[in-house]
């Protein structure tokens, strides 16, 4: 009798054991290594208060925390600094009690005396959106180190959503003594903001070689016990767009992180076997790129013509051919990336000339002797490349069917001066991003008390309808989700059917990784998030 | 005139000429519409009126013109270049850090392209019309037209992709601990490339300046008592030819600093360099300018100083020119 080792049948056995095991050790966390990631401009600032940008808003997030943590595309609530938190019965009272033990970077114990100056003193008054989001805060109370108390004048059912790292970051207090809290330029000059950053964050400043790279060390003191994994974290700032492209084909860099790169380079990158491209996210940022219009002056005033101009433009073509499919048709106000608020029932302008021509010949606007109905001036919005390929495209297009276009190129100085100060403007291309909720990120542009000069991002159209003045006030106040929910559907069925802007594209914010990374995609605004789970495979 | 005098009269015109430069670089800057508050609450996505007049306020942005100007003025006088409306830190800092950067890849690159030019600028117009002129003028001429930023890419894909010699950015190696000389040699492997592409623009100018300068000379009266003395060719040119020859290249280079700060902007950006070029357009497109009216004066300072440098080489190269 043969007794002996079926060797066939122990190397099949053995190969599958191994396929089994392979994947287990790829999901096991690896401690240790340093991540680097490569992005232009330089941060002009370690914090988000000084500005939300996205260089800024990439590095301060490693550094300083929020009282939450966010979890999945939806952003569900998780414990960060505040380990649990109650709302009163009238929706008027919200109390977060703090996690015990944590310490600032440089050592002093984090309190709940911090969260009350962090929110009074520093993000409401100078924070982008600081206003927006505690404009409704009567008192803030400390009854003890780990107990704080935020009371409203009237309920705001979006109150959790602005404790997000890039909105309303925890600042340690006793690094602000001295400072003249009143004075926005020596608010904007303190130390912790502009070079010696102290946070409660999982990453430490290490080392900041201005023009060339940041280098940001594991904080062996992190209140989640074993947490980050990775040793460092570095920034390297690589001006020229190519030269990020090629420092990720050689794999000197791990990461390119939303616009990092352009789109024609992702395109490129995205198909070499060690590189992986991902539009996950992003989803809580809510990118909505739209054609602004002046809603001041005729023609532009006749909805027929905005309705007429939104058919006329092939949102297919522009995702495809100006932004190499990243991106999808633009449709309302609200993206429908953010499942919680958009409303399903509407759908993106089809391409129509010739209903378009149509709607222009019945608003007056008949062709001339010399073919054209009107004449209106577009103001490139210079973000770039693909933004200037965009205008001219429009041009194209609106000059089909007899809709003159007359481009004017500024900087961007020169471009935010002509739209939110003077007015000068008909028309340009923009985009706005949704935030964390319609409330914060998108009423701002269409309600009427916001057509105010000065300012970006404000009601710079001139739209007025007191409907949806009504509805977005009712849905800032409303704590039943399913009411809320309706409201949003009406005020985004009216802005869809008068075309304040029109709406082109829903973009998409594109990262880039070496598949040795894992972990970074964790929620709605991953690159925003600390990274304390973040590791690399040896 | 004693030389002391001659730069002492030098040095007083030079002051002027600042105070002119910083006059006429605030008016310009001023001119363009719009200004750094609106980019700082742009940046952030959104930012209501009341954001932006306070940002104004405390910046002194809402003073009109004459007084703003009256404040930089005061400031330069106390040689203080202001505190930057962006990165909100002392001027004189942020240039601090990033010129060193940029004089290190300027000096290099000027110092290769007169060392090379000369050389063969003198080799060419002493092979005048032989093959070695021939081919010395024509890679010149191309080298000349080529563009800066389209050779430092091709730099990079050939010596640092292809060939895996040389990074293909920054200026030192990131996050390793290395002693003093290899710290030296690793900047000096990192500034291989962006130094090259900055500095062939310039030999190809040295050489054809040098090598025009040198036909001139070699056909002079000097030169030729020089022959009759029975001094070999090489002795003429280079003792000789070379020295009146250089003028003309002297004077070009002290034209050219300002020439070559603009040429670095560029260099700066495809490799990475960290160094006051990506500073100016930075703080140009953010308007941040207390930021750019200091890199534009420490910028006329450089190139006014450098001047000065030239006139005393001058007197030197030509002692009639100091008397």
């Amino acid at each position: 009798m043969k007794t002996g080792v079926n060797l066939p049948a122990l190397v099949v056995a053995l190969g599958a054991a191994m396929a089994i095991v392979q994947p287990l050790q790829a999901q096991t966390p690896v401690k240790g290594g340093s991540l680097t990631y490569a992005y232009h401009p330089e941060p002009n600032a370690m914090s988000t208060i000084a500005t939300t940008a996205v260089p800024v808003s990439l590095i301060a997030t490693k550094i300083y925390e929020s009282l939450l943590q966010w979890e999945g595309a939806e952003m569900r609530p998780v414990p960060g600094l505040a380990e649990s938190w109650t709302r009163s019965e009238d929706g008027k009272t919200w109390t977060f009690k703090l996690r015990a033990g944590v310490k600032w970077h440089d050592g002093a114990p984090f309190t709940s005396e911090d969260v009350k100056f962090s929110i009074e003193g520093i993000v409401r008054p100078y924070h982008a959106r600081g206003r927006a989001m505690f404009g409704d805060v009567e008192a803030i109370e400390t009854p003890d180190a780990t107990t704080v108390s935020f009371k409203l004048k009237a309920p705001v059912p979006y109150f959790l959503k602005a404790f997000q790292s890039s909105e309303t970051p925890i600042m340690p207090k006793h690094k602000f003594q001295g400072i003249d809290l009143t004075q926005a330029a020596a608010v904007r000059g303190a130390e912790v903001l502009t070079r010696q950053p102290v946070g409660t964050g999982p990453f430490k400043l290490k080392e900041w070689q201005r023009g060339s790279h940041i280098i940001l060390e594991r904080n062996p003191d992190y209140w989640r016990e074993g947490r980050p994994y990775l040793d460092q974290l570095i920034l390297r700032v690589l001006p020229d767009g190519a030269a990020r492209a090629i420092a990720m084909e050689k794999g000197e860099v791990d990461l390119a992180p939303q616009g990092a790169l352009p789109e024609a380079e992702i395109q490129r990158l995205s198909k070499l076997a060690h590189l992986e491209a991902s539009i996950a996210g992003s989803e809580a940022l809510g990118p909505n790129m739209w054609l602004e219009l002046n809603l001041r002056e005729p023609p532009l005033s006749d909805v027929r013509v905005r309705q007429a101009i939104s058919m006329l433009l092939d949102r297919k073509r522009i995702i495809d051919v100006i932004w190499y499919g990243y991106g999808k048709p633009g449709i309302g106000p609200i993206v429908s990336s953010d499942p919680n608020h958009f409303n399903k029932a509407l759908k993106p302008y089809a391409y129509d000339p010739r209903k378009a021509a149509e709607l222009l010949d019945q608003a007056g606007y008949k062709r001339g002797s010399d073919g054209v109905r009107f004449k209106i001036t577009q103001h490139m919005v210079p973000y770039g490349e693909s933004w200037t390929r965009l205008g001219e495209y429009v041009k194209q297009e609106l000059g089909k069917q007899g809709i003159a276009v007359e481009t004017k190129s500024t900087d961007l100085a020169g471009w935010l001066k002509a739209i939110y100060t003077d007015w000068d403007f008909h028309m340009t291309s923009t985009f706005q991003h949704n935030y964390a909720d319609p409330s914060i990120g998108v009423a701002r542009a269409y309600l009427s008390e916001n057509i105010k000069r000065g300012g970006t991002a404000m009601n710079s159209m001139a739209y007025k309808n007191p409907r949806v003045d009504q509805l977005f006030a009712l849905a800032a106040r409303e704590l039943d989700p399913v009411k809320r929910k309706a409201q949003f559907d009406e005020v985004q069925q009216i802005i869809h059917d008068e075309q304040p802007v029109i709406y082109l594209v829903e973009m998409q914010w594109v990262h880039l990784w070496n598949k040795r990374v894992n972990g970074l995609i964790t929620n709605g605004v991953s690159m925003y998030s600390g990274w304390d789970g973040v590791w690399k495979a040896r | 005139m004693s030389r002391l005098t001659f730069f002492a009269l030098r040095i007083a015109q030079a002051v002027p000429a600042i105070l002119a430069i910083a006059t006429l670089n605030f008016l310009l800057l001023h001119l363009a519409p719009g200004d750094a508050a609106d980019i700082i609450v742009a940046s952030s996505g959104h930012g209501s009126p009341e954001l932006v007049a306070e940002l104004r306020r405390s910046y002194g942005l809402d003073q009109p013109l004459h007084v703003q100007f009256l404040v930089y003025v005061g400031r330069l006088l106390s040689l203080d270049l202001g505190t930057s409306l962006v990165f909100n830190r002392p001027v004189i800092e942020l240039i601090g850090e990033r010129l060193g950067a940029t004089l290190i890849v300027m000096l290099t690159a000027i110092g290769l392209a007169v060392l090379i030019g000369l050389v063969l600028g003198i080799v060419a117009a002493l092979r005048h019309r032989g093959w070695l002129d021939a081919f010395v003028s024509v890679a010149a001429l191309i080298v000349y037209a080529t563009p800066q930023f389209w050779l430092g890419l091709m730099l990079i894909v050939f010596f640092s992709i292809t060939l895996d010699l040389f990074p293909s950015g920054g200026m030192r190696t990131i996050g390793v601990e290395l002693g003093p000389l290899a710290s030296v040699l690793d900047v000096a492997r990192h500034l291989i490339l962006p130094a090259t592409t900055l500095g062939l623009f310039y030999v190809a100018v040295y050489t054809r300046l040098m090598r025009t300068s040198m036909l001139d000379i070699m056909t002079l009266d000097y030169i030729k008592t020089a022959r009759a003395k029975g001094l070999s060719e090489l002795r003429i040119a280079f003792t000789h030819a070379a020295r009146n020859a250089l003028l003309p290249v002297v004077t070009l280079m002290g034209v050219q600093i300002g020439h070559l700060l603009g040429g670095s902007i560029l260099v700066e950006t495809v490799f990475g360099w960290p160094g006051l070029g990506r500073l100016v357009l930075d703080a140009l497109l953010q308007r941040d300018l207390v930021l750019l009216l200091g890199i534009l004066f420490v910028s006329s300072v450089v190139v006014v100083v450098t001047n000065l440098l030239v006139d005393l080489l001058y007197g030197i190269l030509d002692p009639r020119l100091a008397s």
